[in-house]
């Protein structure tokens, strides 16, 4: 079972200034979950603990629970392997010198065979719809292609849970409507932090709001997303999507 | 914005560039021991060495006005050591001899990292058992000089944009900004980098 469980999970950045206070929030298996919320909120702040990438000193107080087991120094890197991790700025999860050693990268870096690896990058590539691609090099490549690249990289590893920060940040309308279909029928646990809340009505089932590193409401996403009041005192907009349709229809 | 130039022509094709990687290296490799070892006196080795490189450049089908801006954007680095040069007994020998042999040198470093993708290049130093972790700082310096450049060129039009008065003082204190903000950011880059990796099972 793909679940992901954080129990009231508090940061605070290396400087004193807490950036998570007592945050809590659940992915069921399969299910799409959306965090939105301001600028500063937290939402990449605890979107990096889903995935073990911030340490857990004594910083940090809570528990984040991957498929049933405590994220723990110990299964740390189990832990990278289960929870795919895309970034917001697609240059920073490139840094390989080719498409291909990128997409192999974490397949490599997990054992996977290496007879295998080949088929593997071929298949991730095809996923995201970038036949042929591998020999180009990233800074050749359009904001879109990019973004996709970086999630085939996700996709070789085969995680069970995908944690997507930003995914459609730097991309136009057509590669936005390209991912986010992508995002759609992917079978895996997904958590979508995002400030395109259409994204967020199309995906996503069920919400977490967040403010000044708290979570201030959460529940289905039509409900939550069309409180005009809610969204406005916490610096978002009602959709336009969502401007004329009741929130229980 | 694109910043190839660097190896802007790494990737066309010609029958230098279908040769092997592994080949080129080595050859270009061999030319700049044997140019360091090669006493100057043997003129006609130099003079082949001079024409073998001409000979790759045009077999290659890369441009001579980019082969040349590429040649002197690097002479300075063997110009200042030559000038340094003069100030000792038989200066002028001395000078001559580091112009020349740097610049074949160059010239040739020049001819690989444009007929050759530094990929390709760094596929061979892997098979060769060249320790993984200079191949990957290679490879990350390969990967963000492009991005540093640009970054830094969006910074330096922003500034021009903003900028009215023509005050050098004030040129050379903004421009001491833009570095400084170069190193931080490139500092917080390298953080991200680093979780990246983490993420998909570096460690």
């Amino acid at each position: 079972m793909n679940t992901l469980e954080v129990k009231g999970l508090s940061y605070a950045y290396p400087d004193g200034k807490p950036a998570l206070k007592g945050v809590s929030m659940h992915a069921g298996d399969g299910e799409c979950v959306g965090i939105v919320g301001p600028n500063g909120a937290g939402k990449s702040t605890l979107l990096l603990h889903l995935n073990g990438i911030l340490p857990a000193d004594d910083r940090r107080c809570g528990e984040v629970v991957v498929c049933g087991n405590l994220l723990a120094n110990a299964n740390l890197h189990e832990v990278h392997r289960t929870v795919g991790l895309l970034f917001q700025d697609p240059d920073d999860q490139l840094f390989c010198p080719t498409v291909r050693e990128d997409v192999a990268f974490g397949p490599e870096q997990f054992g996977f065979p290496p007879a295998e690896i080949d088929r593997i990058v071929r298949d991730a590539l095809h996923e995201v719809g970038l036949d042929g691609f591998e020999g180009r090099s990233p800074h050749h490549l359009s904001g879109g292609e990019k973004q996709r690249v970086c999630l085939a990289g996700i996709l070789a590893c085969n995680p069970g849970i995908l944690v997507l920060d930003e995914p459609t940040s730097d991309l136009d309308p057509r590669g936005r409507r390209d991912l986010s279909r992508l995002i759609g029928r992917l079978p895996a646990t997904r958590v979508i932090a995002s400030h395109d809340l259409e994204l967020v009505v199309d995906l996503c089932s069920r919400v977490y709001l967040m403010d000044g590193g708290e979570v201030v409401a959460s529940g289905p996403a039509l409900e939550i997303l069309s409180n005009e009041p809610l969204m406005l005192a916490h610096g978002l907009e009602k959709p336009h999507s969502l401007q004329h349709r009741h929130p229980h229809q | 914005m694109r910043h190839d130039y660097i190896d802007r022509y790494a990737r066309i094709d010609s029958p230098v560039h279908r040769l092997p990687a592994a080949l080129k290296l080595g050859v270009a490799f061999a030319l700049v021991v044997s140019t360091a070892a090669v006493p100057i006196s043997a003129v006609p080795y130099f003079v082949s060495c001079v024409l073998f490189l001409l000979f790759v450049m045009i077999a290659g089908r890369l441009p001579a006005a980019f082969v040349g801006v590429r040649l002197l954007t690097l002479e300075p680095v063997a110009a200042g050591v030559a000038l340094l040069s003069l100030m000792q007994h038989d200066g002028l020998f001395v000078l001559v001899r580091i112009l020349v042999k740097s610049n074949i040198c160059l010239l040739a470093m020049v001819l690989l990292s444009n007929t050759t993708p530094f990929a390709d290049v760094l596929a061979v130093l892997r098979t060769l058992r060249f320790p993984p972790l200079l191949i990957t700082v290679l490879a990350l310096m390969y990967r963000y000089v492009f991005l540093l450049i640009d970054q830094s060129e969006r910074m330096a039009r922003a500034r021009r944009s903003r900028t009215f008065s023509g005050r050098r003082a004030r040129r050379w204190k903004t421009a001491a900004g833009i570095v400084g903000h170069l190193f931080i950011r490139s500092t917080e880059r390298a953080e991200r980098i680093y979780s990246a990796m983490t993420a998909r099972g570096w460690r």
